[in-house]
This record gives structure tokens, sequence and C-alpha cells, in this order.
């Protein structure tokens, strides 16, 4: 850690320096106020009245934490998995079927609805993972293109076997009152963020301390020495896709049981919560206690725009351009870095 | 054309790779320069060709000072530098390979290759070599590649060749045959700039001979005021280490029998081949690169599937086990590529040490893993290998070559497993590091550990070995036992189908 801390602390600062730049001209274009948009910006992110927009951030970082995480856990493990999105939609459509037709006490429906969006969300993943082992299919490629069927089977069962056709949307039954994720009392914030906290802190652990975790490490930095060195390296594949998909899965349980009750069509896609997750992994070179302050981050981005076009009038797509630009970075940073590790390949001094 | 380097430095960072050297090339003359890996004498020959630009220093052609911006202008200036790996478009023919970035082109814009297959025949009369122009180099053999790459200097009118590691790939006749056209290339007036670390190619061909050591120029002396011990140990600063010396011992029991295993090897099947190693042996397997070593070894590592044919290692089949089987079963593995193979550079030092031995006990604890026991295996393995670096939590990257292959070397033989197979152990490490390499490999052998040396680098097989097999266009063309192995006859095999096969 003390070596990445170094590494990872100054592209960030110089990072920000840029972002701050930028926004400055973009205020200028859309000739907004400046000091007014700057605290439009943090009243949206930090603020509100009883701190009601802080807790709303709160609410979209545990998503985008979540799948940050998810997305973590492969890519460490040196595997390309894309496809949180898929992941995510198939989690959230198990946990929204077993929450709406599961009888029984709402604590077990909850608990029940949980685990299998983590079993569903960890198998969809696998199958990226067997389809790359067994059928030749790249990670890269079988993980997104998977996120299609997700999607498209999630829009056909809520639009047509699962339907609640009164409601007039493409959408799901409620899921009863009793099986909610309760919420901190006096606030909104449902309590699936404690979830991912301690989601957090166990990735942190295993990827830190545990010998699946190092495996996958190994494996990550360098296949061809993980394999050559007698790792198990196909466990290391489904194994990590599992984990990933799973955390993945739990993310859509938590939006069902926590935020939205239901599963309405296209409701964990629009957000992109997933590519979200994806950027804010890169953004902090894949360091895992780094990770969700990253992701915290880009949710305070997010609504932070909100906030800055409800006061100053500044179009929230500003907020999305920043967005934009920040990717952008990351994009030049993760080809300095490889360029940095073929530099550092030449070890003979020549 | 006298070329000039005077007082050369070249910094990298805090580093000095090149400390103040001032060099001279003289028409008419070649002039070797020497030294270990990470001497500087690669980032000299850099700065000469215009890659590298020095701290300090000037370069200067016939007295007049030259800057090179990029490697064009020293080409244009009469410099040619043939690289230690080619840089030849496979599936382009020679003739293309060789104009490419310097082709004739007519008024409209077409390419006259017929004017540059006339200067070709041309330059291949003079020099009295050649090569087919119109053959695609994938179809070439190595030595043919060599010449491409000396003829695509020559196309360019070069007068300064420089030639890094020019007989790495080749074997004792080739090289000769090379010296043959270095020797025309003198008599012609051209200057000649060999970088090489084999003296005896030093004091063959030289007229000069540069030793460098750690970025500075030791000395420069004619060949004939010079001796091969005193430039050896000019390069190593200090006395030459003893030479090895192998006991004769019995060998013990068949330990890897490989029995007519075949392997899908580049465009054709490998094999099948068959030997055995046995305990307390060192069998070396000399041969060209590219003769189906690597899938051999590969094969019988559990990296590279088979197509045929059975290894068992100890009496059980290696069939259908993964490579963490075969580890487990007595096997440890050197590989060739410790950059991409041996290590993961990125990870701490303490983290290399433990690969594969994660699973056991003394580094597991459940599901954790034991950072102690993994920081101080790795401080033993410094200490009993001598490796040098800032300690266990330092990054493997930070390591010289040579400290990179000794941690690789004692993780696998501290494991101590009754086969070791070894792929060129010691290839671009110091001559330090190689001694040390070496006798770890014969104390193995003393020990009665079986160990399967693959070498492209004959010397090592010839001086390690206690039977040789010579591979040649993925067959072994032959088998000598230590004793009456003789450089010429293992070369010979080693570039035609075996004339005679020799069973020891």
């Amino acid at each position: 850690m003390d070596i990445d801390f170094r590494n990872q602390l100054l592209p960030c600062v110089s990072v920000f320096a840029w972002i701050f730049g930028i926004l400055l001209v973009l205020m200028f274009v859309a000739n907004a106020h400046f000091g007014e948009a700057i605290s439009g910006f943090l009243n949206g992110a930090f603020g509100g009245r009883n701190l009601a927009y802080l807790l709303t951030t709160l609410s979209r970082a545990t998503l985008i934490v979540g799948m940050a995480l998810a997305v973590m856990i492969s890519f460490r493990a040196g595997l390309f998995n894309i496809g949180g999105e898929g992941q995510l939609v198939i989690g959230g459509l198990a946990a929204a079927l077993v929450g709406v037709y599961m009888p029984g006490p709402g604590w077990l429906v909850m608990a029940t609805g949980i685990v299998a969006a983590m079993a569903a969300g960890g198998l969809w993943a696998v199958l990226a993972g067997v389809m790359q082992l067994y059928v030749g299919v790249p990670l890269l490629i079988g993980s997104l293109l998977l996120n299609y069927p997700a999607r498209y089977l999630g829009s056909y069962l809520v639009g047509h076997p699962f339907r609640d056709v009164a409601s007039g949307l493409p959408q799901t039954h409620l899921v009863p009152n009793e099986a909610w994720l309760p919420l901190f009392s006096g606030t909104r914030l449902d309590m699936g963020i404690l979830f991912i906290a301690l989601m957090s802190v166990l990735a942190v652990i295993y990827c830190n301390s545990t010998v699946p975790g190092y495996r996958a490490r190994m494996n990550g930095l360098a296949p061809e020495f993980a394999r050559a060195s007698g790792l198990p390296v196909k466990r290391i594949v489904l194994q990590s896709l599992l984990m990933s998909g799973a955390i993945a899965g739990l993310v859509g349980a938590l939006a069902v049981f926590g935020l939205h009750h239901r599963f309405t069509d296209g409701m964990l896609v629009q957000p992109l919560y997933a590519w979200t997750g994806i950027i804010a992994v890169l953004l902090v070179g894949m360091v895992p206690w780094a990770v969700p302050i990253s992701g915290f981050f880009f949710a305070a981005i997010q609504t932070g725009a909100a906030g800055m076009e409800r006061t100053a009038d500044v179009p929230k797509e500003i907020g999305l351009i920043m967005q934009a630009v920040i990717i952008l970075f990351v994009a030049g940073r993760i080809s300095g870095v490889s360029l940095a590790g073929k530099s550092g390949e030449n070890d003979n001094g020549h | 054309m006298q070329v000039d380097l005077s007082g050369v430095t070249v910094r990298f960072g805090t580093l000095t790779a090149v400390d103040n050297v001032s060099l001279h090339f003289s028409p008419g003359e070649i002039h070797a320069v020497v030294g270990e890996n990470g001497a500087g004498k690669s980032t000299v020959m850099n700065v000469l060709f215009g890659l590298i630009k020095p701290a300090v220093g000037t370069i200067a052609i016939d007295g007049a000072e030259m800057q090179w911006r990029n490697p064009q202008d020293a080409i244009a200036r009469g410099l040619g530098m043939v690289h230690q790996h080619f840089m030849l478009q496979d599936s382009m023919s020679v003739l293309e390979n060789i104009v490419l970035c310097s082709e004739p082109v007519s008024n409209l814009g077409f390419v006259k290759f017929n004017t540059a297959r006339a200067r070709l025949r041309e330059i291949a009369e003079t020099y009295g070599i050649g090569v087919n122009p119109e053959k695609r180099i994938a179809d070439l053999s190595v030595t043919e590649r060599q010449i491409v790459e000396i003829l695509k200097v020559l196309y360019r009118d070069a007068a300064l060749l420089i030639l890094d590691e020019p007989t790495a790939v080749l074997t004792p006749q080739e090289a000769a045959s090379l010296f043959q056209i270095l020797r025309n290339f003198r008599a012609s007036g051209k200057s000649i700039a060999l970088i090489t670390h084999k003296l005896d190619e030093v004091m063959e061909i030289a007229d000069r001979v540069s030793v460098m050591r750690a970025g500075k120029l030791i000395s420069t002396k004619p060949i004939g005021e010079t001796s091969k011990a005193e430039i050896a140990r000019g390069i190593i600063g200090g006395e030459l280490p003893a030479s090895l010396t192998r006991a004769t011992q019995a060998v013990g029991e068949v330990v890897l029998a490989v029995d007519g295993l075949q392997a899908r090897g580049v465009g054709k099947t490998v094999g099948p081949v068959s030997f055995d190693v046995r305990r307390g042996e060192i069998v070396g397997i000399a041969g060209i690169s590219g003769n189906g070593q690597t899938q051999i070894i590969e094969a019988l590592v559990g990296l590279r599937a088979t197509t045929g044919g059975q290894a068992s290692l100890l009496g059980h089949t290696l069939r259908g086990l993964d490579v963490g089987a075969r580890r487990a079963l007595g096997m440890s593995y050197i590989p060739a590529d410790r950059q991409r193979v041996g290590l993961a550079l990125e990870a701490k030092v303490s983290e290399n040490a433990a690969i594969g031995r994660e699973g056991t006990k003394a580094f597991r604890n459940w599901l954790f893993i034991k950072r102690a026991a993994m920081t101080s295996f790795a401080r033993e393995l410094i200490e009993s290998y001598h490796i040098k670096v800032a300690g266990p939590n330092a990054r493997t990257s930070s390591m010289s070559g040579g400290n990179k292959q000794k941690l690789i070397v004692g993780r696998e033989l501290s494991r101590g497993t009754p086969l070791i197979i070894a792929e060129n152990p010691t290839w671009g490490v110091d001559i330090g590091a190689i001694d040390f390499i070496h006798r770890e490999l014969i104390r193995m052998r003393d020990a009665g550990h079986a160990i399967l040396l693959v070498s492209t680098e004959l010397d090592e097989v010839l001086a390690l070995s206690d039977r040789i097999l010579v591979l040649y266009e993925n067959q072994i063309a032959g088998e000598f036992a230590a004793a009456d192995a003789d450089r010429l006859a293992i070369g010979e095999l080693m570039t035609s189908r075996s004339k005679v096969v020799q069973v020891a």
C-alpha cells in the first residue's frame, strides 16, 4: 500500500485541479454566477434541509460503491468483467420476484431476496467466465454481450408476465411493506448502505489478507506467472467472477428492497450505476480502500450537478460533461500506466 | 570515417548509467566493447545511434561535431546498427524489408524494386554475402535473418556498423562465417563496433577492445597489448571466479521418463522425443532457440497440451495433471522469461517468493495469508541466495536482472523437488550471477536431484551437463556423454539433420 499510495495521490490531485479549471471555463460559457453555482453544487451534494441532499448522495453512493467493489474484485484478478450491468439487472430481477411473490415474514422475504439476487448475479458472471474458459469467448466480449440478454429479459418479464398492469408502467408489483429495508430514523436513507459498508470492509480484507485474494492479484498482475507457478487459474477466474457478480446482484437487491421497492424497467440501467462503478475503480487504480471514497465522489458529482441546476440555473449536463472529462483523464492515466510498465520491463540497464 | 564519442555521460533519473565515456572508432578497424549486462555498453551505443541524448558529451564524425535529433540523423550520416533482437517484418520479403524506409521511389510514387534489386546485387558481390531477395523472412534461418539485418545497414551506405551481440543466436559455424563477413568489411575500410560478452570472439576478431564496468570505461587497448584474463578482470572488477568443477558420480533411478512425447509447435508438431533424466545428473538440451525447446518444456511443465506420447515423474504419469499437480508431485521450474513467467514484477519480493507455497500450512491460516511468514521466508531467500534488494517488501521490478533470476532460482531450488527443469537459467544476467546459478545447479545435482537444463547458450550446456541432447527442427538430432561432447560436432547437429547419431 505504501508504494501504491504515492502513485495514486499525485495524479488524483492533478486530476482535481484540472477538473476545477475546466469547471470554471464551463461556468463561464454557461454564463452562470460562479459562486452561486459552486454553493449550489456543494449544497446539492452535501447539504439540504436536515442534510436531505447528503442523504440522497449517500443513497446513490451505496449503489455506485457496490458496483465499484464488484468491478474491483474482478479487475484485480485480471478479469475484465464489464458485465456488471447485466449482473446487477439479473440480481434486481431475482430480488423483485422473490420480494413480490414469496409468502412469509418480511425479514425472511428480504433475506431470501438478497441471497437469490446474489446467487443470480454471481451465476450470470460465472456464465461469462465459463464461456471464456471452455468456449473461448474473451471475457471482455462475453461479459459485455451478456448485458443485453439480461436487460431485455428484465424488460420482457416486467413488461409481460410479471407486469403490474394497473400501474401503467412496465414494472412489477410493489414489494410488501414489511420486506422493505428499514430507514434510518427521521431520514429517507435506507439501511442498504450498511451492507455496502460491510462489503467494503470485507473486500479490503479479501484483497489484502486472504489466500484467494493474493492468488487473484498475482493472476491479475502476471497471468502467465500465475499459471506457471501452478496456481489454480480456472478456479481463480470462476471464484472471482462469482464474487464480483454476487456483489452486483446484492446491489440490485438493495435497489429493490431499499430504494424502489419494485423492479421498473430500466431503473438499474438508466442511471449507469455499473459504468460509473468501473470509472470509480479505474480512477483510483484498483486500490481497495480508495474505491468506496471514489464511488462516493462520483455520486456527489451527480447529485451536486442536479443541485447546481436547481439553484444557479447551470444545466446539469455541465456536471455530466465534468464526469466525462474525468473519464478522459482516467483513460489517459491508464495508458500512462501501461507505458510506465513497458519501460519498467527493461531490466538489464540497456 | 572516424567517429569519436567524447566524455559521454547519461543519467536515468538519479542513476548514472554511463559516466564520462570516450570511445573512438576508426576506419578499417573492429572495435569490441565488452562488459557485463548493465555495464552501459548498449546505452553508449544508443547514444552513438541517436536513440538516447547524453547529459554531457559530444559525438564527432571526422572531427565535426554532430547533434542527433533521432536515429534517422545518424543513419543519414553513415551509422548503421544491427540490433540483438531482429527487427524484421516476417510476412514481407527480404527485399521489402531491406528497402523499408529508404525505398527508391519513381516520379509517380511507385517503389522502384528493380533499382533496389540491382543495388543489393552489387552489395552482395562486394562483400560476398547474399540472400535471395524474394524470400519471405519467415522462411529464413536465423543466420540468414542476421545477414538481412546487415544488408539493411549496408544498403543505407553505413560506414560504421554497430553490432549488438551478433552471435547470440548463432552456432559456432555460423559465427565463423559472420566473422568472415566482418573481416571483409574491415578490408573495405568500414569501422565496426562489436558489442559482445564472449571474450573468445573478441580475441579472435577484434583489433581494439574497450572494457566497461558500471557505466565507466575501464580501458581501451589494442588486442595485441592485452589478454583474455586481463579483459575478464576488467569486466568483473576482480579475479575471475574459479572454474566449475563437476565430480563424476553414479546416477540413480529414473526421475523423469519421456516417451515419444509430442506437442503442437509453430506450424508443425514438436517431437516425438524420448529421453530420461536420472537422479544425480544434469541432462542438457542444446539447440538454437526455436527448435522445439519451448514446446517440450511447456508440455512437461503442463503449460501446453501434448498431442502424443507421454511422460512420467517418479513413475507417476503426468497425463491429465495440471501445473499445480505436477509441481506437487515433485517438479520445479525455472522459466526462460523471468519478466512475465518467472515473476510478477509489480508485486512485492515476498509475494513473488511465496508463490506456490501460499496453500501450505506455513503460509496459510484458514482463509488468511500469513504475511509475517511470507516476509521472513523472503528474507531467508535473500540471504541464502545473496540477492541484492532493498528488502522483502520492495517492489520486484526494482531488482536487476541477475537478482531477479536469483530470486526465481532460490524460490524453485529451495523446494527441493526430485526434478528441476531450468530453461535458459542465466539468460541476460551478469557473470557473478551466472557463476552462482551454475554452482547452485551443480550443488543440487550432487545432492541427488535430477536436472533438465535447456539452454541456447552452448557453453552453458557444455559446462554443466552430464549428458547432452541436441535439438534440431523439433527432433532430438543426437546425444552425447559429457566426456565425448565436442563443440563442433554439436554445432553441426544444431544446424543440420543428423549425419551421425551418436548414442552415449
